[in-house]
């Protein structure tokens, strides 16, 4: 288990003055200017119900969720990120690596705003951050953990190319899947054309 | 990592400075005991992966808001005491001034002697000319405290995360 707290190889790209791009999207830290849309989301049970212990947060408990994602930041050197989409600004996720203490491995988590499931949203925001953890953590395993009924979750993690390692019985009162991100392979001489 | 000033306050015998994950073990251990936590929050223990939490907030909560609540240390040991400090997270009524002290210490004016700098601080760093300290109706050891610093209770939560609290204000001297 991938119990050690993860250490930053270097300075990265998820420090907070600067961020991580994608074709259509930027990972940046959350801001209080993101408020009022995180919780819209996060007050809507359909989002919520495989998060955590899947109850809906107020707007109090959101301003803390993302003061959580920074000072996240501060203790582990990265954190859940806003997801923008670039050519409008607007905040339509959110992604990134998590390890709090008692977490039973580095986690890629994301969520996309209701209104844009079913764009791709997640995977290539997941994606870039799953190379990014690879490529800037000190680890030796990184995973998703996803409620067995979230099957949009599941789906994402598939074409991330992670695969289903095991189930922990008891996460936040039921079970949940851990799935496990495969680690790059190195390039090979002559694999480039 | 970006520079940010350093948010210290000094007392004759304390160090309120910035929460650091070293604090994790003996805050932790503060926070599992029943007798502290009956008064704070849910009125319940607070579990070692919540306290880490609780301090990644307060780190956040500077970031958001340029102030925090602070890790009490002992100037004299470095022991870690307990907590105070500025908070004023959304959806407060005002901000406000709190303190948590290590049980095995208490009786010895440290949540007296934090309050009271960290009240200054707000007063003179922050501009304000009150600020507030939220404690349960029944937490006797608290209010001794508060009316100590000069505070006067000027208001009542009823329902303030599930039980009755006081609104005390300390207002800013002429």
């Amino acid at each position: 288990m991938g119990a050690s707290p993860a250490k930053l190889i270097a300075e990265s790209p998820l420090n907070p003055t600067t961020c991580l791009e994608t074709p259509r999207l930027r990972l940046r830290p959350f801001a209080e200017s993101d408020l009022d849309e995180l919780a819209r989301w996060y007050a809507d049970p359909e989002v919520m119900r495989y998060i955590g212990d899947g109850r809906t947060l107020n707007r109090a408990e959101t301003w803390r969720q993302i003061a959580t994602f920074l000072g996240h930041q501060e203790l582990r050197g990265f954190t859940t990120l806003a997801v923008e989409e670039r050519h409008s600004g607007a905040l339509v996720g959110e992604c990134g690596p998590w390890f709090p203490v008692g977490w039973p491995v580095l986690e890629v988590g994301w969520l996309v705003d209701p209104r844009r499931q079913g764009q791709g949203i997640a995977t290539e925001a997941a994606g870039a951050v799953v190379a990014w953890c690879w490529a800037n953590l000190d680890i030796a395993e990184l995973g998703s953990i996803i409620h067995p009924d979230n099957l949009a979750s599941a789906r994402v993690a598939t074409r991330l190319g992670a695969t289903l390692a095991r189930r922990l019985p008891n996460f936040y009162g039921g079970p949940a899947d851990l799935w496990l991100h495969r680690r790059p392979e190195a390039p090979k001489v002559g694999s480039s054309s | 990592m970006t520079m940010r000033p350093e948010l210290l306050i000094e007392t004759p015998r304390l160090r309120l400075r910035r929460f650091r994950e070293t604090d994790l073990d003996a805050y932790a251990r503060i926070n599992s005991d029943a007798e502290v936590t009956r008064f704070l929050g849910s009125g319940k223990p607070i579990s070692r992966e919540d306290t880490w939490r609780q301090i990644a907030l307060f780190l956040g909560h500077e970031r958001l808001r340029g102030y925090s609540v602070l890790a009490i240390e002992d100037r004299a040991s470095g022991e870690f005491l307990g907590r105070s400090g500025p908070w004023f997270p959304q959806g407060w009524p005002m901000l406000e001034v709190g303190w948590v002290v290590d049980p095995s210490r208490r009786g010895q004016g440290i949540a007296t002697e934090a309050g009271r700098a960290s009240i200054d601080w707000c007063f003179d760093q922050l501009g304000v000319s009150e600020v507030c300290s939220i404690i349960r109706t029944e937490n006797i050891p608290s209010a001794r405290v508060a009316a100590r610093l000069g505070a006067k209770i000027e208001g009542q939560l009823p329902g303030f995360f599930g039980a009755p609290a006081d609104l005390w204000v300390h207002r800013r001297p002429n």
